[in-house]
């Protein structure tokens, strides 16, 4: 965490959807703050980090919390030898710097905290320090992102309207079937029969959201089925591991999954 | 001595002819945890409910010894229709148990993509080659079964050849469903066929709700159910209001079986009938019509005055609560007597099946409320450093200014959510109105809404009772008391709220003074007194008009004043003329369409306490 991402020369796989880079790059081009929402392991991430690449930006990543303060942000004095030392936080270095910030699970952070990303958000793009006096003026290679998850926000924990305006917003899901095995594919090195089953059952599972499990299975939890199958395990016994243990802890439910599994992959 | 050998025989000749596997066999309890998620997970329509088959005739022709026994005739085969997924209560086809298991799962995926439109043979035929396409793994088990059940079929080359076209047909779509078939001529039913859907599902005849009222219940409480999901093949017929019972309208050769419908001019069997139960088990079709009377009598349900034996249980004597007389200006002492009350009929009950998607929903997003943690800073000791302070002190200890070493730590001791909510629904008789085919009565949507509340409340841990009010004039305002503050949330608090009923009118003063008494004697820093009403306070006494509006606000402002919160739900839309005078313009919310009641509680629940 908190460490800048040096664009790498080749940027990490991402297999688009529809015109998400297009979009994000305008927006980058534009100054405007980036909102992404979607479901755990979508890919948000793996997005973020692929069009930081793209961009040729730093990418500085802040996994939010809810114990994360406003200082943990933008910095804090810390004493050392008899006197305090101004220490930037990761959203003043990354202001500092120009490049992308990526705020993710925003909605886990205090609302009291995301305050300090409203001027950084409109027009002025300013980042208003109160321990030091100074004001950050953000360079145009600066921009802000901040994802977070609809699926298990809790009542308490959704943006404030306020945040939420001032952000451009796109929305992800789990690709398509098609493009989902591509991914599996190229991310695992599973060949196209078995990654085309490995689909087919995450689909399966994916009914079952809402009714017997809280989330559905991820692309990500896919690719580690799939990697485990490629390592030579036992279909089913990777899908076990990587799909029905992760989804559920109640023995009859995994028992439902693992029916489910069979119905791919036998036992 | 004859009866004796008679049951030898009986039994000697029924084992011989029984071709199950009763050692192998898999019942469909073993099944029944993982069945709704596989079969949700093959396609299936996420609504239904499992239920066990019950056997039907299935009309094929059968060996010598079986019709010598007289057994198989009914078999148990799986089908789905508008309500429910029907599966054989146990599977006892083949020798080995994992078969028998296998077909259960097999039967679920058959009946998830089963699309009834075609003849039975195509129809099942196509199901099966779609779910072989898309699921390997169950193709092999697929393979297994038809290599097993095979054998057990009849040999065409001995069936007269009408019925051997069938047979071939058949096995040909077992071994290879992908290829399309003719569906031979008629013929008398074939073979039943365990691994495919029942040709010609038991439904329901008619199924649409009889407009009359509902037969009062009387008499002791209906046996306990053995087999609850268990279902049988029913049929409604209208109610026969001839009163010639003498007359022959059959002709006399023609025998009854017990199970045909007839009306006999009396309305009740006086005797209760030991095994109705084991009858119900070997009918064909249960008869069921809407009689207006039952056993125990009739009784006139008069609204003003319920007589006892019908009324709820009072509990106590009652309570004298003052009530405010706006002309006078005053509060009159000891004008309403209030008596708390446990609903009539309220058995111990699960919450329904309908809700508890919603539920789980709830209870996730509620337990997130329960108490957090705070950070308090200028602690003596703790897990971080207090850099604020200790910069202060630094500085001050620089400057020669510095006393002792202050709290230079920051700790993080639970926090404490301290809140009590009282829950009071208004249950006079307007609720009973319609709001939509979906949400049904105004009543439903506030059960539901008691339900789903509780199940929030009781995962966030907060402390919460729930009441419910109506009122026949001052001598008699009814307070159901659904769940008490000291009482768990369980099956038998979700019993009585699953038991409320309209009734009467609305006296909100009374109720509201003594749901504040309860809620007073909370120890919590917070009390919230939620209101869930559907329209302005009426009563028989004068009590409808300025007079009931001005008692309701005074006992709101006493209630304010006692420091507890007020806060009121309503569904009535005239609501906005006199709501902000009884709790102030921030103080209700108007629920535009009843069916929303339910997420915008929690919602607010979850605003208010915030």
């Amino acid at each position: 965490m908190n460490a800048p991402l040096r664009p790498e020369l080749s940027a990490p796989f991402y297999q688009p959807q529809g015109d998400e880079c297009q979009l994000f790059e305008a927006a980058w081009q534009q100054q405007l703050p980036v909102l992404i929402k979607g479901p755990t392991g979508c890919g948000k991430t793996r997005f973020v980090a692929h069009m930081a690449a793209r961009l040729g930006l730093p990418l500085i990543t802040v996994s939010c919390h809810d114990d994360l303060s406003a200082a943990d942000l933008v910095g804090r004095h810390l004493i050392g030898d008899g006197q305090t030392v101004w220490c930037d936080g990761p959203l003043t270095r990354a202001v500092r710097q120009g490049g992308i910030c990526y705020l993710d699970e925003v909605v886990e952070a205090r609302k009291d905290t995301t305050v300090v990303l409203h001027p950084l958000t409109d027009d002025r793009r300013i980042l208003p320090i109160e321990r030091t006096g100074e004001v950050l003026v953000a360079p145009p290679g600066f921009m802000l992102v901040v994802s977070y998850n609809p699926g298990y926000q809790h009542v308490l924990k959704t943006l404030k309207p306020s945040t939420r305006q001032r952000f451009v917003a796109m929305s992800f899901d789990f690709p398509s079937a098609e493009v989902e095995q591509q991914v599996v594919m190229q991310e695992s090195g599973l060949a196209a029969a078995q990654a085309q089953q490995l689909v087919t059952l995450a689909g399966q599972l994916r009914r079952l959201s809402g009714y017997d499990l809280d989330e559905s299975v991820s692309t990500r939890l896919l690719v580690y089925a799939a990697k485990l199958m490629a390592s030579g395990m036992r279909p089913a016994l990777a899908c076990r591991t990587a799909l029905a243990e992760p989804l559920s802890d109640e023995p009859d439910t995994v028992a439902a999954l693992l029916a489910i599994i069979h119905t791919q992959f036998p036992a | 001595m004859e009866d004796i050998v008679g049951g030898w025989w009986d039994k000697l000749v029924k084992r011989a002819a029984y071709r199950g596997h009763a050692a192998a066999a898999v019942r469909l309890e073993q099944v029944a945890p993982l069945a709704p998620v596989f079969f949700r997970a093959m396609g299936g329509d996420p609504a239904l409910a499992l239920r066990s088959t019950v056997g039907t005739e299935h009309g094929a022709r059968r060996r010598w010894l079986e019709r010598l026994s007289g057994t198989g005739e009914r078999v148990e085969l799986a089908w789905s229709d508008q309500q429910a997924f029907y599966l054989p209560e146990k599977i006892e086809l083949f020798a080995d148990a994992a078969l028998n298991r296998e077909l259960y799962f097999w039967l679920m995926a058959l009946a998830a993509s089963n699309r009834p439109d075609g003849d039975w043979l195509n129809a099942n035929r196509q199901a099966a080659a779609a779910c072989l396409a898309a699921m390997p793994g169950l193709a092999a088990s697929y393979q297994r079964l038809v290599a097993a059940h095979l054998p057990q079929r009849p040999d065409p080359a001995r069936l007269p050849p009408a019925e051997a076209a069938w047979e071939r047909a058949i096995r040909q779509a077992l071994l290879q469903p992908q290829q399309a078939l003719d569906t031979p001529p008629p013929v008398r039913a074939p073979y039943p066929l365990p691994l495919w859907l029942h040709p010609a599902p038991p439904t329901l005849e008619h199924t649409a709700p009889s407009t009359a009222q509902d037969p009062q219940q009387s008499g002791p409480r209906s046996k306990p159910q053995q087999r609850q999901r268990r279902r049988y093949r029913a049929q409604r017929v209208v109610q026969d209001e001839r009163k010639n019972g003498m007359l022959m309208i059959f002709r006399a050769e023609s025998l009854f079986t017990w199970d045909e419908y007839v009306k006999v001019n009396r309305h009740t069997d006086e005797d209760d009938d030991d095994n109705v139960a084991a009858a119900a088990e070997d009918m064909n079709r249960l008869s069921l019509a809407q009689d207006a009377h039952t056993k125990g009598g009739k009784l006139k349900f008069d609204l003003d005055l319920p007589a006892a034996a019908w009324d709820d249980t009072p509990l106590g004597p009652g309570l004298l609560l003052p009530e405010w007389n706006w002309k006078q200006q005053r509060l009159v002492d000891d004008h309403c007597r209030l008596q708390p009350m446990l609903p009539r009929d309220a058995v111990p009950a699960a919450l329904p099946e309908r809700l508890l998607p919603l539920a789980r929903r709830l209870r996730r997003q509620f337990q997130a409320l329960a108490p957090e943690r705070t950070r308090k800073s200028g602690q003596e000791c703790g897990p971080d450093i207090d850099i604020d302070r200790v910069i202060r002190f630094l500085a001050e200890r620089h400057s020669g200014v510095a006393q002792s070493e202050p709290g230079l730590y920051q700790a993080w001791p639970p926090g404490e959510r301290s809140l009590a909510c009282l829950t009071l629904a208004d249950l006079s008789l307007s609720t009973e109105s319609w709001v939509g085919d979906e949400a049904g009565r105004v009543i439903d949507v506030i059960r539901d809404s008691l339900l789903l509340f509780a199940e929030a409340l009781s995962a966030a841990g907060d402390s919460f009772g729930l009441y419910g009010f109506s009122s026949i004039r001052r001598q008699e305002v009814r307070f159901q008391v659904l769940k008490d503050f000291a009482e768990r949330y369980d099956d038998s608090t979700r019993g009585r709220i699953l038991a409320i009923r309209p009734g009467y009118y609305t006296r909100m003063g009374a109720a509201i003074r003594q749901s504040s008494r309860i809620l007073l004697q909370q120890p919590a820093a917070r009390r919230l007194l939620l209101i869930i009403s559907d329209g302005k306070p009426n009563d028989l006494d004068h009590y409808e008009g300025r007079h009931g509006i001005e008692d309701t606000r005074q006992a709101i402002l006493e209630a304010r004043r006692d420091g507890l919160l007020p806060f009121c739900l309503t569904v009535d839309r005239e609501a906005g003329d006199y709501l902000p005078h009884l709790f102030g313009h921030r103080g209700y919310v108007v629920v535009q369409q009843a069916q929303m009641l339910p997420s915008v509680l929690t919602r607010l629940y979850a605003h208010l306490t915030a």
